[in-house]
């Protein structure tokens, strides 16, 4: 019941309470009377009953008067100031109530007001020392998070029901599937693979069931390690080896699952050409060496043959021989070129390598090292830890073996190769001495690797050797030998890691505490659904007389967060006009929504955005019968559970004359950027509705059908459009 | 007179018809199986020209090659080096350690006669 009707019942009674008694005693006076004092008494009523009329009726309306009195200036201030007192207790500490009552009302609001601030500030301090608190940890988190961000694998994370918590850019770019074929996309958003999401929309169902079933039986037989492989097809038809990791919880309770994915097509094409490269050399070589055997034993067999036959034999001996040859010199070009496009070596200028070792050689051996002929464009692709050890051992061993501490470097392109060279005047180190280097173990000053020179320098692809400068008298030289990096596609260079300003908003391991999503959602707290918050923008407000959608905007809240990265953006085209006074309000000219997609190939990908989530708008009814008139063109249904933001304000502040979203994000105290763009709707109402969950929880509101149910109730179900 | 040849080479089945080939071709021929022996051989007596195995045991071609290189006395000594190995960075190396031709095996008997024959009567 509403303030204002139970507050006049109350009244009502206690008008009538009065009546009853004033009847009561006049009855007991007339029972005391004697009859002529009754007849008397009646005379005197029947002859002045307009005054006492009048007077009766002044005082019930002197009542009625005082009570509205007490109502305006004691009852309803009292319960707006419930509503205000709980907004600043719960989502807006910054709210202050500016409320004009009886004087008693005032104080108390002065009080409140006061007591807010003190409060606020206290709060301030106490969340400053908390987020200093949690500065720290947070950048070791996003060190971790870029990291992972980052790395040459796809990583994703999911819980036990397969809902993905954690993805990193690498995998998204495998395993996202294309979205609309054609000119326009939804900029940036990506239906298909998000927080909250199933694995199996991007991964085959069985092939993860089967690698959680090996898991299991692993960890049932008490191994250690307990992946599984398997071969998935990704993006643009890209093979991905898929490596199932299990996550345990420290009972050993199976809590989730790691998938790492590395891109294993261009392998696999270097793999069978090499294999089919070997079988071929094989089968030629047989061929030829058969040739080769059966002319020579016949020519031991049958030494006094014909000269004409011995002839023929001897041409085949020569002419198998050349062949075999050219087979080689064929393959041994060919599997190179395949082994290199492999090479698992990081790729970097030689002028930085070079410079490395010559800060490291000053400061750990005491050495000096110029470097000259450095161009920006020589690149090498090396393991740099490796390669600068190598090298320091080179220039320490030649400290000691020659005993001197200034050395030149110079770096030179020459074909397809690079020369490192270590110059010094004086004699070249024997190659005999060099190649008792070459067997030593790495180890320089403390820093050492179990590798040899010399596997350090085949794993790179490159010779060393030593001799005397041709050119410079008196000058020798140290020559490592590297294969140039000339391709420019291996010459790609991984992006810098960038450490975000706050954590990064695509992953939550929060989430490996959230129950799946069962079927029956309405009993399920709100806190744990996932919602797709969504706007539109029409042509016009008249649904029904022909308005249609022209842009839809959505985010999404996945564990209680606005994931705005994970976001649906996209212009529709109407077709049909657009009317100029609708421009004014959402700002989208005609020509851009032209060579946009119709509506028909815009909603079905809206729906897999949105399948197993709880529709949020603002004025829900307007979007949802905008959605429905579209269904006899789509064919698509939106059978989603909604909310709406508008009746969940008035649940929350029935007291409050306005819910629009300007009214509401001040009250709650947000601010709103981007109003009047669908996505830019879409988010604030995200923002809203986050802020009205708690509101609803302090009104004992908490699964999805108290929601649902408190809004059917409110007031504003009823207007219908 | 006939320019004199050393070839150093481990492997007899090559060593015994290349020695047979450059008798056939009138050079004076002698023979080494490894890189010591190479040296104790130039040492002797200093060839025109050097046909050097790069694959032998104790000291390598490449280290053969360049000992001759860094003895002044021998700089007239042609080397040709001999190897299966014969990738471009084989090949670059050889000729900076101041080889003055590079056959990779298999090679042709005709190479060989055209490549010694040009060093011999070429341009020094």
């Amino acid at each position: 019941m509403r303030i204002r009707n139970r507050f006049w019942w109350f009244v009502l009674l206690g008008v009538l309470t009065i009546i009853f008694i004033m009847g009561v005693l006049a009855w007991f006076f007339w029972l005391q009377l004697a009859p002529a004092e009754r007849s008397l008494l009646l005379n005197i009523l029947g002859h002045n009953f307009i005054y006492v009329f009048t007077v009766g009726v002044l005082l019930l309306a002197g009542l009625g008067f005082a009570a509205d009195g007490v109502f305006h200036v004691y009852i309803l201030p009292l319960s707006k100031l419930v509503e205000e007192v709980t907004l600043i207790a719960t989502v807006n500490p910054s709210h202050r109530i500016a409320m004009q009552g009886s004087r008693e009302v005032d104080r108390l609001v002065a009080i409140i007001n006061e007591s807010a601030d003190r409060v606020e500030a206290l709060q301030g301090r106490v969340e400053e020392r908390i987020r200093l608190a949690r500065a720290e940890a947070e950048t070791e988190k996003n060190i971790l998070a870029a990291f992972m961000a980052d790395l040459p694998e796809g990583v994703l994370i999911c819980n036990t029901d397969g809902r993905i918590l954690f993805f990193n850019n690498r995998a998204r770019e495998y395993l996202s599937h294309n979205r609309l074929s054609g000119a326009s996309t939804p900029s940036g958003a990506d239906p298909f693979m998000g927080l909250g999401r199933s694995i199996f929309t991007v991964i085959d169902k069985n092939l993860i069931v089967h690698a959680l079933d090996e898991i299991a039986e692993k960890l049932n037989s008490g191994e250690t390690s307990a992946a599984a492989y398997f071969v998935a097809v990704g993006e643009g038809d890209r093979l991905l080896q898929v490596e199932a990791v299990p996550v345990l919880n420290n009972r050993r309770d199976f809590n989730g699952f790691i998938l790492i994915c590395k891109d294993i097509t261009a392998q696999l094409e270097v793999d069978s050409r090499v294999n089919a490269l070997f079988k071929s050399l094989v089968q030629k070589v047989r061929g030829s060496l058969g040739g080769i055997r059966s002319a020579v034993e016949a020519m031991i067999a049958y030494p006094q043959m014909a000269a004409k036959h011995s002839e023929r034999f001897k041409a085949i001996i020569h002419e198998e021989a050349l062949r075999i040859g050219e087979l080689l010199a064929e393959s041994q070009e060919a599997y190179s070129r395949q082994v290199l496009t492999r090479w698992p070596l990081v790729h970097m200028p030689a002028c930085d390598l070079m410079e490395a070792v010559g800060r490291k050689a000053e400061t750990k051996l005491g050495l000096k090292l110029v470097i000259y002929g450095c161009e920006e464009d020589i690149w090498l692709r090396v393991d740099s830890y490796s390669i600068v050890l190598a090298v320091l051992f080179l220039l320490e061993r030649l400290k000691t073996h020659l005993g001197l501490r200034d050395f030149n470097c110079c770096i030179e392109r020459r074909g397809h190769f690079v020369c490192l060279d270590l110059r010094w005047i004086g004699k070249p180190v024997k190659l005999e001495t060099l190649r008792q280097w070459e067997d030593e173990e790495l180890s320089v000053a403390g820093e050492a690797i179990p590798l040899s020179l010399r596997e350090v320098v085949g794993h790179h692809d490159a010779e060393i050797w030593s001799n005397a400068s041709r050119r410079l008298k008196n000058t020798a030289y140290l020559r490592l030998f590297f294969p140039s990096c000339t391709s420019e596609a291996a010459c790609n260079l991984r992006s810098i890691t960038i450490l975000p300003e706050s954590r990064p908003e695509f992953y939550d391991f929060d989430l490996f505490n959230q129950p799946g999503q069962s079927p029956d959602l309405d009993d399920r707290p709100l806190t744990e659904l996932t919602y797709t918050v969504f706007d539109t923008e029409t042509t016009g407000l008249d649904p029904r007389g022909g308005d249609r959608i022209i842009s839809i905007g959505a985010v999404r809240i996945v564990n209680l967060r606005l994931r705005q990265e994970d976001f649906f953006d996209q212009l529709v085209d109407p077709q049909r006009p657009l009317p100029p006074e609708s421009v004014e309000i959402h700002g989208i000219q005609p020509e851009m929504l032209e060579g946009q997609p119709p509506i028909a190939t815009v909603l079905p990908l809206f729906q897999r955005y949105t399948e197993e989530t709880i529709l949020v708008a603002h004025n829900a009814a307007f979007d949802m019968l905008m959605l429905q008139l579209a269904e006899a063109e789509t064919g698509i249904r939106f059978i989603n559970p909604v909310l709406d933001t508008l009746l969940i304000s008035s649940v929350v502040h029935p007291s409050q004359g306005r819910h629009d979203m300007e009214s509401i994000s001040q009250r709650l105290g947000i601010s709103v950027v981007g109003r009047h763009t669908a996505l830019g709707d879409a988010i604030a109402t995200a923002e809203i509705f986050l802020k009205l969950i708690p509101l609803l929880a302090k009104q004992g509101i908490y699964t999805l059908r108290d929601a649902r149910e408190a809004s059917q109730k409110s007031y504003y179900a009823r207007i219908r459009y | 007179m006939a320019a004199k040849v050393l070839i150093v080479e481990d492997d007899s089945s090559i060593l015994v018809p290349l020695t047979f080939l450059l008798e056939q071709n009138g050079y004076e021929v002698s023979t080494a199986a490894d890189g010591e022996e190479a040296l104790a051989a130039v040492a002797r007596s200093a060839p025109d020209l050097v046909l050097l195995d790069i694959m032998m045991p104790r000291l390598d071609g490449y280290a053969v090659c360049q000992a001759i290189r860094e003895n002044p006395e021998w700089g007239g000594i042609k080397i040709v080096l001999l190897s299966a190995k014969a990738g471009e960075m084989d090949v670059a190396k050889g000729m900076a350690l101041g080889a003055d031709a590079f056959i990779s095996k298999p090679f042709a008997n005709a190479e060989i006669t055209a490549t010694v024959q040009r060093l011999l009567t070429g341009p020094a």
